[in-house]
């Protein structure tokens, strides 16, 4: 192996996707395009939450636990109280049971009909339950507690969880604040790990490993289908360049290109989502090379299968997929059904997403994602070693 | 192993050949593109190969250097069985496609070949200046190769073949769409690598080229059917072009 040749292989890759200008464009606005776009989606918090509300409390004015619970949900933001159904003032306040399911009835229909992720139902007798409950409190209860229904569509489970935790809350804080009780038990928080994290500073380190992954895939399967089919393959192999520095020089190209996109999205994250990247960004480029490197020998070793570049795209997919579903990317690996798991451990992606979150999320050092690393730096070289393999049968 | 046996006897006795093939033969599927080639072309020959479209120069080239791998039989250059790996240093190979980086520019293509081949700076910048002179590319260096036209993609791969100045060059078609003014200029230059002790195969089909070349092989589905100097071939078969010479072999290979 001599590695002004490795160099050479190496440079001449590096200078003819310079030459291709919109290439260029493309593999630096990918990324950040990438990067934007889930970073935009995924990164802001659910807020504004339509719901609709019953008050049948038969409480009202300064006393009615349901008025402050409904204020408190008013304030916080994630919810978004479309129209409160009230009892008509004119039978002063009282309701028969039809009427009252006829109510209820009509703020379900707004859920069914998509106007309204919820309909939050304050029953009857809401404030007098309530005061009673925290009365009898250290004796035998006397009666049932307030009662909160809440119809709810939760076909989008993320939505339902976040009505749900809100209202919860919402109750706590008013019984705390109206009736000075305080819960006899608090679960106190203490990050060990991810102080001040939110969802994007976990989904930051997969874009960035699928990114890289995507392009150095894609160059490097499309670049040798076109290196077979013109020739240029096969001139190179009648100079001294062995087929080990071929590989290797193309894989030392990628992986710089990985590293330049790896760039773009740290740089992103951190200047427009205010990612945080605990751990050492060098440790994080670096595994994001030796992806990229491994990469390279993947492309390689399927484009001899691929008899132009309409075929080698069709292994895009088929790559791409599992590293998107499986690798852990945008939910982590304990919610991919236990069938697949074993799957996720044999896609290379898996390891560098999880070696990249453990530096920039938990501020591991390269003593903490050696393991991570050894599986990336095995899988780059079994990829190499097969390409220049591969390279050395001749038709 | 007994052809490889074969061949190191050969060129114990004729330590002067630059190429030697025993028996080559290739088959694609039931095709067969090269059946029993013999040659044995001393060094310092600028040696001539002519043949119809699909004779199997190619193919035979490919195989010499290495590229492909023969059905049977066995070939040497400079004393290295094929395939290659010492003597590849040695050796220039000009593919007949194009095969050289349309997305780099000619100079960039020519410091490719000129690292692979580890030459030093100096060496490389001289050689370099005379090539792209030799093939009128100089005002052209810095064009991308896809933006010049079809005998200047020929006359650069050309030149990225001879960057090294090897001692044994292959050169399948290289005046392809060549215009004929750069062609004498080629062939001067090829007489004058021959000069030197350079060993030059050329295939071509443009009889007043063989005619320049010291040996004419004369290939005809995938055999070789005469070979010879121009003069003699011409002589033995009371012709008076190589045209005619080749025409009479191919009749009287036929029946
Ligand atoms: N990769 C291949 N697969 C199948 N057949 C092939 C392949 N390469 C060449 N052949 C066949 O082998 C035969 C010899 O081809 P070759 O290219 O050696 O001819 P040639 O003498 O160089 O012709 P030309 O003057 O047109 O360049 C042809 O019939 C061709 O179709
Ligand atoms: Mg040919």
């Amino acid at each position: 192996m001599k590695w002004t040749r490795v160099l050479a292989i190496a440079r001449k890759t590096l200078r003819s996707l310079k030459h291709d200008r919109r290439t260029v464009g493309f593999l630096v606005l990918m990324p950040l395009f990438m990067i934007t776009i889930f970073g935009y989606t995924f990164g802001g918090s659910i807020k504004d939450v339509s719901v609709v509300v019953v008050n049948l409390d038969e409480s009202d004015g300064n006393s009615s636990a349901a008025e402050a619970v409904l204020a408190e949900l008013r304030a916080g933001g994630i919810l978004k109280v479309e129209r409160v159904y009230l009892l008509d003032p004119e039978t002063d306040g009282y309701l028969g049971a039809t009427d009252q399911a006829a109510l209820v009835g009509s703020a379900v229909s707004e859920v069914e009909s998509g106007d309204a992720w919820a309909a939050i139902v304050f029953w009857g007798n809401f404030t007098e339950n309530v005061a009673q409950s925290v009365e009898d409190i250290g004796s035998v209860p006397t009666g049932g507690p307030g009662t909160i229904t809440v119809y709810i569509d939760a076909s989008n489970s993320n939505i339902a969880q976040a009505v749900m935790g809100e209202v919860r809350l919402t109750v706590q804080e008013v019984v705390v604040s109206e009736y000075h009780v305080l819960p006899p038990i608090t679960v106190a928080e203490d990050r060990v790990y991810g102080e001040g994290a939110e969802f994007i500073d976990f989904f930051a380190p997969g874009v960035m490993g699928l990114a890289a992954m995507m392009v150095t895939f894609m160059l490097s399967i499309i670049s040798f289908v076109h290196e077979r089919s013109t020739g240029t393959l096969d001139r190179l192999l009648t100079t001294p360049a062995t087929e080990g520095e071929i590989v290797a020089g193309y894989a030392l190209a990628l992986g710089l290109v990985g590293l330049i996109q790896s760039t773009v999205i740290l740089v992103t994250a951190v200047a427009l989502f205010q990612v945080q990247i605990v751990g050492s960004p060098l440790l994080v480029l670096l595994i994001i090379f030796v992806l990229g490197a491994g990469n390279q020998g993947l492309g390689f070793l399927l484009s001899s299968n691929a008899k132009n570049e309409f075929q080698a795209v069709q292994f895009m997919p088929i790559i791409l997929f599992p590293s998107i579903l499986l690798a852990g990317v945008f939910w982590p690996i304990e919610a991919v059904p236990d069938l697949l798991r074993p799957v996720s451990y044999f896609v290379p992606l898996t390891y560098a997403v999880e070696g990249c979150r453990s530096v920039m999320v938990r501020g591991w050092g390269l003593g903490d994602v050696w393991l991570q690393l050894a599986v990336l730096v095995g899988f780059a070289a079994v990829m190499l070693l097969l390409s220049a393999l591969s390279l050395k049968k001749r038709r | 192993m007994k052809t490889s046996k074969g061949v190191k006897r050969r060129r114990v006795e004729k330590d002067g050949d630059a190429v030697v093939a025993t028996k080559l033969r290739k088959e694609f599927g039931g095709l067969v593109a090269v059946s029993g080639l013999d040659l044995s072309i001393p060094k310092g020959t600028l040696y001539g190969m002519i043949g119809p479209n699909g004779s199997g120069k190619t193919t035979a080239i490919k195989m010499i250097v290495g590229r492909l791998r023969q059905t049977s039989g066995g070939a040497r250059v400079l004393g290295e069985d094929s395939p290659l790996s010492a003597r590849l240093a040695d050796i220039g190979y000009m593919p007949q496609e194009m095969a050289i980086y349309t997305d780099l520019t000619v100079s960039e293509n020519l410091q490719l070949f000129g690292s692979l081949y580890s030459m030093e700076r100096e060496a490389y910048i001289k050689r370099e200046e005379a090539l792209l002179s030799m093939v009128d590319l100089s005002e052209r260096r810095d064009s991308l190769v896809s933006q010049l036209s079809g005998g200047m993609k020929h006359r650069a791969s050309l030149a990225c073949a001879m960057i090294h100045d090897p001692e044994v060059l292959f050169l399948d078609e290289p005046t392809v769409g060549v215009d004929p003014e750069l062609r004498v200029g080629f062939w001067q230059n090829f007489a004058d690598l021959k000069a030197r002790g350079k060993t030059i195969i050329i295939t071509t089909h443009y009889m007043d080229e063989a005619s320049r070349c010291d040996i004419v092989g004369m290939m005809r589905q995938g055999k070789l059917i005469a070979e010879g100097r121009p003069e003699e071939l011409m002589e033995r078969t009371s012709t008076s072009n190589l045209e005619d010479a080749f025409l009479e072999y191919s009749w009287r290979d036929s029946v």
